[in-house]
């Protein structure tokens, strides 16, 4: 095997740590015995996986600092310019050194890999294994390490290890022999008793590790998708966790078809970039390429060295120059390197639950608490942000600016679906794809650094809440909806302290104008939303057509605000709504508060710092920022031009935040104005978004529909014409075999009969001079040669 | 090579027949006797394949193992025996399939001698057919697998078995008739000889040729494919496959889609492509078509059953059309990208993706059969709306058989998704539309597979009559499944085991004709 860097093998292991434990927990029901003395079985499987998370999250933390110390992400990229001007005005003293690398040239920025900062490499990559070689095409499962990777890797693992221990609490009930499902009613009316299901839960946990992890190694795209499939799968198998349940089954292939309709986007996607580049690689391999000329990556082969993308227009329209390839005349038509970024993406609208593909998250929520949190929270739906990022250079204007749209739709559309949800976990799904529309957003304005930003701090505070969601539902015994609940904050003290951290970490509020130690006070997404308004901002006035895009993120914070402490009012602050519910409420045990305490933590400070803090700092060594090109009509913002409208975003976006807040505590703390008559005078609107903005009756009657009447229209078409004719054709050949049989038995033989019967006629009739005796005979034969000698003569008289 | 690597590929051949013999001498009695036997047998066939893949040398494009001797010499026919990279992993699968499916037929109780006697036959039919090199001798076996398939259907089938016996058999007899009249014309066009090798060097050498009349080609071809596309099946002549399914008992069923099909493959790759390389170069439009519309057909159909097996039948229609589409995406020279990118390469990967799609759902599709014979012999029926709850009911059986048919919805990481995934790849060189209808089959698939899987195993309480009948999976089908499904995941993991086998041959083959088509 070629050299492997020490940072790579410590993920790979991480990465299949994780596998290890599936393969050996999915076989749990067979060997977790039970605990001595009890009714329950072992928690054997459950340890094991979070031996394997945790020990994967232990490897990715060395990587990360491993990484840090090699490639120096801590340390601003401005270290050695000298023509950056401070910008003493700007509150945030971190995030000016870091702005001025807007002024760096972008090539020594985007070309990381080969003349990096420091000198060294910030990546690298090479080969795993070889899936097949057909001439000069390979297939391969590579890796692909940078900082974003070593990021990615702990967060997941962090947050998945969290998750595990929780579920330790939360899946408690699943370990007896005999576990009742009180959401199934069997034909007798009873519920359904079913032996416990603890190891499998833990197994598909460890199997979507593996899978996570995966995807944010891969070194080509072909590996992420494979890997985006297998995530797809884990959350299919996860979402219908509790098969006996018909919604749960079909919210799981609902998820896994909605994605799969994605991912033909992506497949596209994968064929125009194969067939025009022979090529998946993101980047050449820094590990083992013999010192040779290494074989060029997709991004090496769309930008120059420059992070400039080579368009020339022909006769038959623009083209895109292939760079650093054999053939200095490639090229790619510009249309179709769109055309492939837009399959991409589109499998990124899937996975991420972004318009008009955002149908199957909320339905996702039927699987248990933890898978929401961390599958449909945290690291799974967040993958298609990473991928949007990770692909960045591969995007071309126009792209960017769908994703952008996409984005500003989608999240939009799902806040003000929240707003009215009543389901507690609904609502942080609802609030998960508008967020993840923030990011989408970002990374569509070239806000690379502000979207993953937001992705790292959007997974912690949102992981949290859905604990916390989860720690109310073992509290309530298993009740979900918030009109029931109410003044839990009593029972539950840190679940709600803790469910608070998260409310006022996604509203983004802070405590404007004030700083301890040079640190603003404020929660970790506050920066993060903070970054990505401000981009937003400065996109709006270098672009004016598409002032949108900074108006729905920025209404959007207000509403987020308001439906997320809603939420918190709702559940945890008044008088309890219903008093039953409310007695038998508790709050829940350690091993599901202490992962809570963590999360908290980190939803606090791991963005400590704001854009000029490690987070963020090591976040932005993996950037690679694409001048814009030349005759595109968007200007993309630099992070110079950012900075100068940071402060007043910050200002506008906490303002918004402030107002969704007081309207949420005083509809729903104090009561005044009273919900219940708002909605009654919005009745219609009211039910518009209770139903969802109607996509689901939009796409059944669209698509599921025809597709099964299709689908009979085929099966008819086999039985009815092709076998008809078939059996037009074997019929036909019985009636001909009829028909020849008649001919054969009537005709045929009535004539070989007839001739027989002649003949025997003839015989009987010449027996007569079959006399016995000889003179007669001698006479005859006599006769017949006079005969004969008188025909011949007749006949051929000349010889 | 030493004496015995001479009769290497001869043993394999008649390893089974021998061993109908030796069942023809035993008593019809000792039931339990007879099926040990034939499984000896069935072991035996397998770990000699597997002795020719030890003997087997990877860069070597060309046939190995020859064995050439004259049969009847008046004619030019020979006995003549080989493999490459293209036949070899059929040979493999071929014995492994036939391995695991006399593993299952301890389900088959009636007239277990005759049966035993059959299946035997038919397996030495298949191995002939994936080793002759000689087109007579090539037509012989096809005929040869051909009357036991129809006994095994009618004897030993469901309810309407005489009627799909007798539509597979005259299907694939049309086929044959065909092909016959192909193999005439090429017989008496080429020199009057039936070596294939010789043959296709013939047919690719680009001074002269084998059928030099292109329309006289296009015929060979045409009658050669149609031939080859009834056992595939393509649509439309896909309508004996679920009948012949629905009626066959498991075991053959899974020998049926996990082998038959596969001769259409493997016909194609190896007598009317290269024989007719310039016909295949005017007929690629139309094979993609008849690819893609199979994917798509095939998928829409299945979603419309109701009859598990019927259903699964159909999803082989649709899978197999990945197998069609990947060789007919002939590219020659990229014009796109001028000398730097050959198109063929892109065609060789279509090709590959074609011969895996084939070796993956040998595996899929048999293990798929099997998994519907199972419930099938607990509780009598196949109806998929009067299942359901069987995961609680028998979960390790629903374990596999999500694996299994996850492997069939072409799931990264097992056997299905491999070779479509690589077909579809490489069809956008070829045609951009045909290209992203192929792919929106991954849409279909999905769909009647997973709203399959929901209907049978997923819910809470079994719809069904026999509902006591649903007894754990016993060992011998926790083996068959096992060890499909751990296939499954080998192949879907380490393609590169298939491709380094066949990689070389079909390079050769692919480099061959696109000498010819690029003239």
């Amino acid at each position: 095997m070629t050299h492997i860097d020490s940072k790579a093998w410590l993920l790979i292991i991480a990465w299949l740590l994780p596998l290890c434990g599936f393969v050996i927990e999915v076989f749990a029901g067979y060997w977790s015995h039970r605990c001595p003395g009890g009714r329950y079985k072992s928690r054997t499987a459950a340890y094991l996986a979070v031996g394997c998370i945790g020990g994967g999250f232990l490897l990715s933390l060395s990587a990360l600092i491993s990484g840090i110390s090699d490639w120096g992400l801590l340390e601003h990229q401005t270290s050695h310019s000298q023509a950056a001007p401070l910008e003493s005005d700007n509150p945030d003293a971190h995030a000016t050194a870091h702005f001025t690398v807007a002024n760096v040239p972008h090539g020594e920025d985007a070309d990381t890999g080969e003349t990096g900062h420091g000198g060294g490499q910030k990546y690298v990559s090479g080969e795993i294994y070889t899936l097949g070689t057909f001439g000069k095409l390979r297939i391969a499962i590579d890796y692909y390490v940078d900082s974003l990777t070593l990021i990615m890797f702990t967060m997941v693992t962090l947050i998945a290890t969290c998750i595990h221990v929780f579920a330790i609490g939360y899946m408690d009930d699943e370990r007896t022999e005999d576990h009742t499902d009180h959401q199934v009613h069997l034909a007798d009316g009873s519920h359904l008793h079913r032996p416990g299901r603890f190891y499998l839960f833990f197994s598909y946990m460890s199997l979507f590790c593996f899978s996570m992890l995966g995807l944010v190694l891969a070194g080509n795209i072909f590996m992420v998708f494979v890997f985006w499939e297998l995530v797809g799968i884990c959350s299919y198998l996860l979402i219908g966790f509790y098969v006996e349940r018909r919604s749960a089954s079909t919210a799981a292939n609902k998820a896994f078809i909605v994605n799969r309709v994605g991912d033909f986007g992506f497949i596209i996607g994968l064929m125009i970039l194969w067939t025009s580049f022979g090529t998946f690689g993101f980047k050449s391999y820094t590990d083992g390429n013999d010192g040779a000329h290494p074989e060029p990556g997709l991004f090496e082969m769309v930008r120059d060295d420059h992070g400039k993308v080579d368009v020339e227009k022909t006769d038959h329209g623009s083209i895109v120059r292939i760079q650093d390839h054999d053939d200095k005349s490639a090229s790619i038509p510009y249309w179709l390197l769109v055309a492939a970024g837009l399959g991409i993406f589109a499998g990124c609208v899937g996975k991420s639950a972004q318009f008009p593909l955002q149908t199957w998250l909320p339905d996702a929520m039927e699987g248990p608490t933890p898978v929401s949190a961390l599958v449909h929270s945290a690291t799974m739906v967040a993958a298609g942000v990473y991928l949007a990022a990770r692909f960045f250079p591969v995007f071309l204007p126009e792209v960017l600016l769908t994703i952008a749209y996409v984005g500003a739709i989608t999240l939009f559309v799902a806040a003000t679906i929240a707003i009215v949800a009543t389901d507690i976990k609904r609502v942080l799904a609802y609030s998960t794809i508008s967020q993840l529309g923030y990011m989408m957003l970002a990374i569509g304005l070239g806000g690379w650094g502000a979207g993953l930003f937001h992705l790292i701090t959007h997974a912690f505070f949102k992981s949290l809440m859905f604990l916390c969601s989860g720690s109310v539902i073992v509290g309530c015994h298993h009740e979900q909806e918030m009109p029931r609940m109410g003044g839990l904050r009593k029972k539950m003290p840190i679940t709600a302290c803790t469910m608070l951290i998260g409310v006022i970490a996604i509203c983004g509020l802070a405590v404007p104008g004030v700083s301890l130690w040079g640190y603003k006070i404020a929660f970790s997404g506050y920066h993060s939303k903070d970054a990505i308004v401000a981009t937003a901002m400065t996109y709006a006035h270098l672009n004016p057509a598409h002032s949108l895009l900074f108006l729905a993120p920025l209404v959007t914070a207000g509403i987020t605000a308001f439906y997320m402490f809603r939420l918190w009012f709702y559940t945890f602050a008044g008088e309890p709504r219903d008093q039953e519910l409310y007695d038998h409420c508790h709050e829940s045990p350690r091993v599901m508060t202490v992962p809570l305490m963590i999360l908290a933590f980190f939803a606090i400070f791991c963005a400590v710092g704001g854009e000029g803090g490690p987070l963020y700092t090591a976040i932005s060594h993996s950037e690679t920022i694409p001048e814009h090109i030349a005759d595109s009509a968007i200007t993309l913002p630099s992070h110079k031009q950012i900075a100068g409208y940071h402060q007043q975003a910050g200002i506008l976006a906490l303002l918004v935040a402030a107002v969704g807040t007081l309207l949420a505590w005083l509809m729903y703390g104090v009561g005044r104005p009273d919900p219940g008559i708002i909605r009654r005078q919005f009745a219609g609107t009211h039910e518009f978004l209770v139903e969802k903005w109607r996509f689901d009756e939009l796409y059944d009657a669209m698509f599921i529909r025809p597709v099964h009447v299709v689908a009979a229209w085929f099966s008819s078409f086999d039985r009815r014409v092709l076998d008809g004719v078939l059996h037009w054709f074997a019929h036909t050949g019985v009636v001909l075999a009829r028909w020849n049989r008649w001919f054969d038995e009537s005709l045929v033989d009535g004539i070989v009969n007839w001739i027989a019967v002649r003949v025997q006629a003839i015989g009987q009739s010449l027996s007569v001079v079959q006399t016995g005796r000889l003179r007669q005979y001698v006479m005859f034969i006599a006769l017949g040669v006079v005969t004969l000698f008188l025909l011949m003569f007749a006949l051929f008289p000349q010889t | 090579m030493d004496d015995f690597h001479i009769l290497l590929p001869t043993l394999v051949i008649f390893a089974p027949t021998f061993g109908a013999i030796i069942l023809a001498l035993m008593p019809r009695d000792n039931v339990e006797g007879l099926r040990y036997t034939a499984l000896t047998i069935t072991v035996v066939t397998f770990v000699l394949t597997l002795m020719l893949l030890g003997g087997f040398d990877f860069d070597d494009p060309k046939m190995q193992h020859e064995v050439v001797a004259a049969w009847i010499p008046n004619w030019n026919i020979n006995y003549q025996l080989g493999i490459d990279g293209i036949s070899l992993p059929l040979v493999l699968l071929t014995s492994f399939i036939c391995l695991l499916a006399m593993l299952a037929s301890w389900s088959v109780t009636k007239q277990v001698k005759g049966y035993l006697i059959l299946f035997l036959l038919l397996e030495t039919g298949m191995l002939g057919v994936f080793m002759a090199t000689d087109f007579f001798l090539f037509y012989v076996f096809w005929e040869v697998m051909l009357l036991p398939m129809y006994f095994l259907i009618g004897i030993w089938g469901g309810p309407r078995k005489e009627y799909a016996a007798i539509k597979f058999f005259l299907y694939t007899l049309f086929g044959s008739v065909l092909m016959l009249i192909a193999l005439l014309m090429i017989y008496y066009n080429g020199g009057q000889h039936f070596d294939l090798v010789g043959l296709a060097e013939q047919a690719q050498d680009p001074e002269g040729g084998l059928l030099v009349d292109l329309t006289m080609q296009k015929w060979a071809f045409w009658l050669l494919f149609i031939g080859f596309a009834i056992k595939i099946p393509s649509v439309p002549f896909h309508t004996w496959l679920p009948d012949a399914h629905v009626e066959a008992p498991t075991p053959i069923s899974m020998i049926l889609a996990g082998v038959l099909l596969k001769m259409g493959g493997y016909g194609i790759l190896r007598i009317a492509f290269p024989l007719c390389p310039e016909a295949v170069g005017h007929a690629s439009t139309i094979l993609v078509a008849i690819g893609v519309i199979s994917i798509i057909y095939g998928a829409f159909a299945a979603m419309a059953q109701t009859d598990f097996k019927r259903l699964v039948a159909y999803s082989s229609v649709s899978h197999m059309g990945y197998v069609v589409l990947g060789m007919g995406v002939v590219g020659v020279v990229g014009a796109a990208h001028g000398e730097g990118f050959i198109g063929s390469d892109y065609w060789a990967m279509g090709i590959n993706g074609a011969m895996f799609q084939m070796l993956g759902h040998g595996v899929s599709s048999a293990g798929m059969f099997f998994m519907v014979g199972v419930v099938y012999d607990r509780v009598h029926h196949r109806n998929i709306n009067e299942f359901g709850g069987l995961a609680s009911r028998m979960p390790l059986y629903t374990g596999l058989a999500a694996g299994i048919f996850f492997a069939g919805l072409g799931l990264p990481g097992l056997c299905g998704f491999v070779g479509e995934v690589f077909v579809v790849l490489s069809a956008w060189q070829f045609s951009k539309l045909m290209a992203i209808i192929a792919a929106s089959g991954v849409i279909l698939t999905a769909g009647y597979i997973l709203w399959t899987l929901q209907r049978v195993y997923l819910g809470a309480e079994y719809k069904g009559p026999h509902e006591e009948a649903l007894t754990p999976i016993r060992p011998r089908e926790l083996i068959v499944a096992g060890v499909l499904l751990a296939f499954a995941i080998l192949l879907g993991i380490f393609p590169n085991t298939m491709f380094s086998i066949m990689d070389d041959s079909i390079q050769h083959l692919a480099n061959g004709m696109a000498g010819k088509i690029g003239s």
